[in-house]
């Protein structure tokens, strides 16, 4: 039974983990809450379901078209709606809004295109879980956790290494001084969309390979992704650690209490953060004082 | 005609929850998500009173509001440490955790199955059951409501409301007590939205929790910021516009299977539209456009 | 000497950068100070100290014998200190008069219980006030811009009006972060002769200027700082003779 949880932690932690550095990538260069992200994360699931069981290609074919559909569909965004409102000087209230908008829009096409019931591409592949140590655990979900370790040190090496990843730092850290030493913004932000986006479709695949799909899968899962980056601290190596501790919380909770209170833990602990160390684990105080 | 009724009532409620969120939202400039939380809160607080002790309404009624408030001093009282996209994140979860409450505490709550067989109002022996005593009673409550309102926002307290949307550093050296006027902020419009909850509880006779969800939240803000946040007619234009338009595509003739689909889609698409190009609503005088840097 | 504000061995620095440095100083009733000094030497950081906006790593302020530090800001302005911003601070989206409505202390219309009950009395107060406030606007010559934004002022008008909020908060201890930077000479003149004439009304008043010809109008007495210490203190000749204020500016 143990190590059964630790499983289950480790499926869970990686997947918020996930999804928390796709939306910390966007969130770090724009500086407001893109909760579109959620249906990002849903286009995956569908447009591999799309791909796969309507037009009939082949898994592989159809996982890699889905995942840079839902590129596109983030950077259309970003560049449809998100830019000309930052051109207006649109403040990070308005730039959510309009976020949740999209949202609504998006969500409810897919639920009008596909229906609401749930949708599997499951079949085909092994459901069937082996037994690792005790615990029992389906292939998926090792490529889950192992896909999670891979993007996180691939996306770590890239904000160190290379020109682009550090020109993301630099307009995270400010914007108008990256500006002014030659860094155009808007690209670097049209970059963090299609890394994020790309991300998060993939992990919207994982997770319909794992438990299938629904057109709202999506804010949920976001949600505890927001939760991993609060807690962390909008750092890679913060969501990772806060990724942990909710994957944990939340299913050595079930010891306690029953499972429906999942999101609640998550929710609590986010509020203990956020009223007592706000900053997150790795944070640095994001605001100085300003009179 | 009770179809019409219908709607007249559905829009009664729903301008009662964007006034009182038009207060914290358009006068205070505090963006938050869990309104749905306390119209919800109102409600199972009525029908739980009405079915378990057979209180009058007038009492349901009025504890509603108690208790909605003081759980809005809940959510008041973060909002002083916690700021902007942080905060707005913090109503988010408030909001998740109410309805998880709603949602699984089954032998109090009835849990996804609901309260069913609330009893109708009966106020000073008057037995409030058709759909046009409902109306009435609707109205007058909406009265009391945008009264309330009024007089707060046309007051000094109102003034200063407004000020700590606009800078709460100048405020604060005015020697306002910005803390103390957000946490009040919020009890008020916190127990105003429980009265919502508690007609729609003794009107539908019938609650569970899916009416009272984040994506509800998310309505009641689009009513008040499409129309108009910060004027006070500006919600109750927005409450008749978000209720009408949807029930005008009925007649359209859509199939019922895309019916409600259509419908969020086209207030997600309102949404967007008004941010792009008209970010105060139809007829707001706020229109969020506050970089916050405030201390 | 009457002493109204005590300032005593303030240190105060941002992650490395000293903002204070030991500072103490004291002002009395019914005077005008300049505190004048380069730019980052604390100035505004001193103000920020003083009304609680930011808070002292060690050292004591007092008011009228209140101990202050620590204190939050709305706290602060009711013992009766009131002050300006240096990035001009102001209700935009609001009215002039409005502006100035909102700077006036104990209105009971701004309880909530007065917002319902026993509002006879709060609607008087609230038009002595309103009163009080087009007589402010009438004597420094804006009254036809009484109901217009604040946003839609000049910027000189602007100053103004943060100065004129100051006065409508009837505070004893004015702190104005310079007033009269950025505005033409007509409006210089007149913020300055409305600032000469505040002793005259029982007030005192800290004046951060670049302008030297300005403090040396008004102010009876100057102090000098510089990276957060005090360098120099004394009328302002003494102050602009003074060899270790030549030298900090000439570093
Ligand atoms: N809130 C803050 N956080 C971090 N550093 C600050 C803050 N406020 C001021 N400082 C720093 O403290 C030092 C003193 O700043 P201050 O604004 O007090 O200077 P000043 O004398 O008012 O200068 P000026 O004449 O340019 O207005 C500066 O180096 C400034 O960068
Ligand atoms: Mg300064």
């Amino acid at each position: 039974m143990f190590q059964q949880y630790i499983f289950n932690t480790l499926i869970t932690s990686s997947l918020y983990s996930i999804i928390g550095i796709s939306f910390a990538i966007i969130y770090r260069t724009t500086r407001f809450l893109h909760f579109t992200h959620a249906v990002v994360f849903t286009s995956g699931a569908y447009f591999t379901f799309l791909f796969y069981k309507l037009f009939g290609f082949s898994i592989y074919f159809s996982i890699t078209l889905a995942i840079i559909f839902s590129l596109l569909l983030g950077c259309l965004i970003e560049k449809s709606i998100y830019k000309p409102l930052r051109k207006k000087q649109a403040s990070s209230m308005i730039l959510l809004l309009a976020s949740l908008g999209i949202y609504i829009l998006l969500q409810n096409l897919i639920s009008m295109i596909f229906g609401d019931d749930t949708k599997s591409i499951r079949s085909g592949v092994v459901k069937e879980g082996i037994n690792i140590l005790g615990a029992r655990i389906t292939p998926i979900q090792i490529i889950i956790i192992i896909t999670s370790v891979i993007v996180t040190i691939l996306l770590l090496l890239f904000l160190k290494k290379t020109k682009t990843g550090k020109a993301m730092k630099a307009v995270a850290n400010d914007v108008e001084l990256a500006n002014i030493s030659g860094i155009s913004s808007n690209r670097v932000i049209l970059i963090s969309f299609a890394i994020g986006s790309a991300l998060a479709g993939l992990a919207g695949i994982l997770v319909a390979f794992d438990v299938d799909m629904t057109p709202t899968m999506g804010m949920n899962t976001l949600m505890m992704g927001v939760v991993a980056m609060i807690v962390g601290g909008n750092n890679i190596k913060g969501i990772v650690c806060a990724a942990l501790l909710l994957g944990f919380a939340q299913n050595f909770g079930v010891w306690y209490i029953s499972s429906q209170w999942q999101d609640a833990i998550a929710f609590v602990i986010l509020i203990i953060f956020l009223l007592f160390k706000p900053e997150g684990f790795y944070g640095k105080k994001l605001r100085k004082q300003s009179v | 005609m009770t179809y019409l009724l219908h709607i007249f009532i559905l829009i009664g409620i729903y301008i009662i929850l964007s006034l009182s969120l038009n207060l914290i939202a358009g006068y205070t400039g505090i963006l938050s998500m869990a309104h749905a939380a306390f119209y919800g809160i109102g409600a199972y607080i009525a029908a739980l009173m009405a079915l378990n002790f057979n209180s009058p309404f007038i009492l349901n009624l009025f504890l509603a509001v108690i208790g909605s408030s003081i759980l809005g001093a809940l959510v008041g009282i973060p909002s002083l440490r916690i700021k902007d996209d942080y905060f707005i994140i913090a109503t988010f979860a408030f909001q998740i955790i109410i309805f998880n409450i709603l949602n699984n505490l089954v032998s109090f709550t009835g849990g996804p199955m609901g309260l069913p067989g609330i009893p109708q109002p009966v106020i000073f022996g008057i037995k409030i059951s058709s759909h046009f005593s409902f109306l009435v009673l609707t109205a007058i409550l909406c009265a009391i409501t945008y009264f309330i309102c009024n007089k707060i926002v046309k007051s000094p307290f109102g003034r200063i409301l407004k000020a700590i949307r606009e800078d709460e550093v100048f405020t604060k050296s005015l020697g306002k007590n910005v803390s103390a006027y957000k946490v009040k902020i919020f009890m008020i419009s916190s127990g105003l939205a429980a009265i919502s909850g508690v007609m729609y509880a003794t009107y539908i006779t019938y609650i569970d929790p899916t009416s009272f969800t984040l994506m509800e939240s998310i309505f009641i803000i689009s009513i008040v910021i499409i129309g108009g946040a910060g004027n006070l007619k500006g919600s109750i234009v927005g409450a008749v516009v978000l209720v009408m338009l949807p029930e005008i595509l009925r007649f359209v003739g859509l199939p019922n299977s895309i019916a409600a689909n259509i419908r969020q889609m086209l207030y997600g698409g309102l949404l967007v539209v008004f941010m792009l190009w008209r970010p105060q609503g139809f007829i707001g005088e706020y229109s969020f456009n506050r970089n916050n840097e405030n201390g | 000497m009457d002493n109204l504000l005590k300032i005593q061995n303030c240190n105060k620095h941002f992650n490395g950068i000293i903002a204070l440095d030991d500072f103490s100083c004291e002002i009395s009733k019914n005077e005008i100070v300049g505190l004048i000094g380069p730019n980052g030497a604390g100035k505004s950081t001193l103000f920020n100290v003083i009304t609680g906006f930011i808070s002292i790593d060690s050292g004591q302020i007092t008011f009228n014998n209140h101990t202050i530090t620590k204190k939050a800001p709305n706290k602060i302005n009711k013992f009766g200190i009131s002050r300006t911003f240096q990035g001009l601070r102001l209700i935009r989206q609001m009215t002039v008069l409005d502006n100035i409505l909102l700077s006036f202390k104990k209105q009971p219309g701004e309880h909530l219980e007065n917002v319902f009950f026993k509002n006879k009395k709060a609607k008087e107060i609230e038009s002595e006030n309103k009163r009080k406030a087009l007589k402010l606007l009438k004597d420094t010559g804006i009254e036809d811009k009484a109901n217009d934004l604040a946003d839609d002022l000049s910027y000189g008008q602007q100053k103004l009006l943060s100065l004129l909020c100051c006065l409508a908060s009837d505070a004893e201890l004015l702190l104005l972060d310079e007033p009269i930077a950025g505005i033409n000479p007509a409006m210089i003149e007149k913020i300055l002769f409305i600032i000469t004439e505040l002793p005259k009304k029982g007030k005192s008043v800290i004046l951060i200027e670049h302008n030297m010809d300005a403090v040396s109008q008004v102010c009876e007495r100057v102090i000098f700082m510089d990276t957060g210490k005090k360098i120099s203190e004394g009328t302002p000749e003494e102050v602009r003779n003074d060899p270790k204020v030549i030298e900090a500016y000439l570093e």
